[in-house]
C-alpha cells in the first residue's frame, strides 16, 4: 500500500449493494473499500462471495443496486459513456483470455485501440511495443491457438494496457494458468504498478497468488470481512 | 476493423459463401429482369428516335405505341395545330420473317415524307407513291438479309422488288423496311390509319407549348418528346416497370431475410466475442458497423458475381431458339448500379436487426455466454 501518499484515493466503495433481479439473491450487502492510486489490491474470498461482482461493477461492466463508486473522477453511477470509461481509464484481464481466435496477437491488441485518436500507424507501433514489454515481441503474428496459456494471458494483459488505463481489473487472472505462468504474469503486474503506476485490483481465490498484492482484502457473504477475520 | 471483418468472414467461409450466393442470385434475378425489360423499353421506343422529331403522337392509353391507331382526319388536325412546321404519319407493323427474326419492323411513310423524316436514300432509288410491291430496305436490314436493289424481298404474303437502299443514321431505323404508305395500309388492312405521327414546330415555337395546344384540341392523343415519355405512354412497358420493381421489391426482402437469419446465427455463436468487445470500450455504434461491414463486404462480392450471372444468363436466354430476336438485353449502367443497391439493400436490411442486438448485449452476460 502507498501509504506515504497524499493524492485522493483512487478507487472509492461505499456502501455498495448488489441484488440482482428477482430480488432472492443479494450479491453485496453494503461494501465500503478504498484504494489508494497505484495500490495493488488482491480481493479474495470464497466461491460466490461477491467478488467478481465488485469487480464487474468496478469497471461499470453492470450497475450497483445501491451505494456510490468512485474510480478516478469518474462517479460510476453518473457515467454517460460507459464505453469511453471502459476505454480510456480501465484495462480488463479475464480468468479465459477472452482473445479473438481469429486474429493475431498483434491484432488482439490492436482492436482495443479502435476508437482512440492515435493514427493506425502508431497503435501498431505502441502495440508491438506492448507486446514486446510482456515478453511476447517475437509472437506478434501468432493467433491464440498458436500460443501456451501462459502465452494468452500476457497477450491479454498487453490488450489491458492498450489504451494506458489508469487502472486495471483483473479476474482471476492467473486461475487457468500452470505455475510457471502464474509466476510470469504475476511479476508482470508487479511490474506495471512499479514502472507506470497503474493500479491494480486483482480478484483471487487463490492465497499465495493474493500475496503478491500490497494488501489482499477478503470477501465473505457479499461484504468485506473484517481485518484478521478468518479467509 | 477490416481485419476483423475478413478475419470473421474467413473464419465462417461456407457460411459466408452461403450468403454471397443468395445475395448472388437475388441480384442476378433482378438485374437480368432490369436489362430485358430495358431492351423492351429500348426496342419499343427506338422508332421514336427515327423520325427526328421534336415530339411524336401517339393514341392515349395504349398497351403497345404499335397499337396506336391515328386516322386521316386526326391527322390532317395534328398538321393544322398552331405552330406545326411539319407532321409525318407512319404505319409501324412487325413482320415474322425467320427464327432469327421474328419481329422484323415494317414503316409505312409516303416517299414525299422521306427526307422530313430524315430518311436519305443510299442506293438505288425511293419507291412509287402508290407501288404495290416495291420496297426500301434499311442498309443494316439489307446486310443482314443479303439482299441488294432488284432483289425480291418477301414480306406480307407479296413479293417486293427491293428499289432501293437507305440510311436514316439510327441503328432500328436502318435494320427496318420502308413501304408506300397506302401499301403497307392495304396489306395489313388498315386502310387511312398511321400509328404514330412525328411533328416538327416552326422557328421560334414552343415545343412543350405545341404539345399542350394539340392534346387539348385531341384529348384522345398524347404526346412523346422523350423516351421516358415513351416509356409512360405505353402500358405494357409500365406494366413490365411495375414487374420489375415488384421483383426487386421481393429480392430484397426475401434477400434480407436470408442475410438476415445467417448473421443471427452467426450473433448467437459469436457473444462472448461482442461481449468481451463491449466490455474493452467497444461503443455500440462500433458493434452495429462491425456486423454491418460483415454483410456488406459480403454483398460486394455477391452483387459482383450475381451481375456476372446475369451476364450469362441473359447470354443463354437470347441464343434459345424461342426467344433469339424476341430478347435484347441492355446492359446499362443503370442496370449496374441497381444490381448493386439491391445487392447493398439486402445486406443492410438483413444485417440491422443482428447488428442492434449485438450493439445492446449486456457485457457481463455476453462474456458469461458459452
Amino acid at each position: 500500500m502507498s501509504e506515504a501518499s497524499t493524492a485522493p484515493p483512487k478507487i472509492e466503495i461505499h456502501g455498495v449493494t448488489k441484488v440482482y433481479a428477482d430480488g432472492r439473491v443479494q450479491a453485496l450487502a453494503g461494501v465500503d473499500l478504498t484504494i489508494d492510486a497505484g495500490e495493488f489490491v488482491a480481493i479474495t474470498g470464497p466461491s460466490g462471495c461477491g467478488k467478481s461482482t465488485l469487480l464487474g461493477l468496478l469497471a461499470a461492466l453492470d450497475t450497483p443496486t445501491a451505494g456510490v463508486i468512485r474510480v478516478g473522477s469518474y462517479t460510476l453511477d453518473r457515467l454517460r459513456d460507459a464505453n469511453r470509461f471502459r476505454r480510456q481509464e480501465v484495462g480488463l484481464v479475464f480468468q479465459f483470455h477472452n482473445l479473438l481466435p481469429r486474429l493475431s496477437a498483434l491484432h488482439n491488441v490492436e482492436i482495443a485501440m479502435l476508437g482512440s485518436t492515435r493514427p493506425h500507424a502508431a497503435r501498431t507501433e505502441f502495440a508491438l511495443g506492448l507486446l514486446d514489454e510482456v515478453g511476447l515481441g517475437h509472437l506478434t503474428d501468432r493467433r491464440p491457438p498458436q500460443l501456451s496459456g501462459g502465452e494468452r494471458q500476457r497477450v491479454a494483459v498487453a490488450r489491458a494496457l492498450a489504451n494506458e488505463p489508469s487502472v486495471i481489473f483483473a479476474d482471476e487472472p492467473t486461475g487457468s494458468l500452470d505455475s510457471h505462468s502464474t509466476d510470469v504474469v504475476l511479476r508482470l503486474f508487479q511490474r506495471l504498478r512499479t514502472d507506470h503506476g497503474v493500479t491494480i485490483v486483482m480478484v483471487t481465490h487463490d492465497e499465495a497468488v493474493a500475496a503478491i498484492a500490497d494488501r489482499t482484502v477478503h470477501m465473505l457473504d457479499g461484504r468485506i470481512a473484517p481485518e484478521g477475520a478468518p479467509a | 476493423m477490416l481485419t476483423l471483418v475478413g478475419a470473421d468472414i474467413w473464419a465462417k467461409r461456407a457460411r459466408s459463401a452461403g450468403i454471397a450466393f443468395a445475395v448472388a442470385l437475388a441480384v442476378m434475378t433482378v438485374v437480368t429482369l432490369t436489362v430485358v425489360s430495358s431492351g423492351l423499353e429500348t426496342a419499343a421506343t427506338a422508332v421514336l428516335t427515327v423520325g427526328k422529331a421534336d415530339f411524336t403522337v401517339a393514341q392515349n392509353g395504349v398497351s403497345d405505341l404499335l397499337y396506336s391507331n391515328i386516322d386521316t382526319g386526326q391527322l390532317a388536325q395534328i398538321g393544322a395545330t398552331p405552330g406545326v412546321k411539319s407532321s409525318v404519319g407512319v404505319l409501324l407493323e412487325t413482320e415474322h420473317l425467320s427464327a432469327a427474326d421474328p419481329l422484323f419492323i415494317e414503316i409505312g411513310i409516303q416517299p414525299d415524307d422521306l427526307a422530313t423524316f430524315g430518311v436519305t436514300v443510299v442506293a438505288g432509288t425511293a419507291y412509287g407513291a402508290t407501288a404495290s410491291n416495291e420496297v426500301m430496305l434499311g442498309w443494316r436490314a439489307a446486310q443482314n438479309l443479303g439482299l441488294h436493289v432488284g432483289d425480291t424481298f418477301h414480306a406480307n404474303g407479296t413479293a417486293n422488288r427491293v428499289v432501293g437502299i437507305y440510311s436514316t443514321g439510327i441503328s432500328y431505323g436502318d435494320s427496318a423496311a420502308m413501304f408506300p404508305l397506302p401499301a403497307l395500309q392495304a396489306y395489313n388492312r388498315v386502310p387511312g390509319s398511321v400509328s404514330l405521327v412525328f411533328v416538327k414546330v416552326g422557328p421560334g415555337q414552343s415545343s412543350a407549348r405545341v404539345q399542350r395546344t394539340l392534346t387539348a384540341n385531341q384529348p384522345e392523343l398524347t404526346t412523346i418528346s422523350t423516351l421516358a415519355q415513351a416509356g409512360r405512354a405505353d402500358r405494357n412497358l409500365v406494366y413490365l416497370k411495375a414487374a420489375v420493381t415488384g421483383s426487386t421489391i421481393l429480392a430484397v426482402v426475401i434477400g434480407a431475410i436470408v442475410v438476415g437469419n445467417t448473421m443471427l446465427l452467426s450473433l448467437f455463436e459469436r457473444t462472448r466475442e461482442f461481449g468481451l468487445l463491449r466490455a474493452i470500450g467497444w461503443g455500440r455504434r462500433r458493434v452495429v458497423w462491425l456486423v454491418v461491414s460483415e454483410s456488406l463486404v459480403l454483398a460486394l462480392v455477391g452483387s459482383g458475381l450475381g451481375i456476372g450471372l446475369s451476364f450469362l444468363v441473359t447470354t443463354v436466354l437470347e441464343a434459345l431458339p424461342q426467344l433469339n430476336g424476341v430478347l435484347h438485353s441492355n446492359f446499362t449502367s443503370g442496370a449496374f448500379w441497381h444490381g448493386l443497391a439491391v445487392g447493398i439493400g439486402m445486406a443492410v436490411l438483413g444485417s440491422l436487426y443482428p447488428s442492434i442486438r449485438a450493439a445492446n448485449l449486456t457485457p457481463l452476460k455476453a462474456l458469461s455466454n458459452e
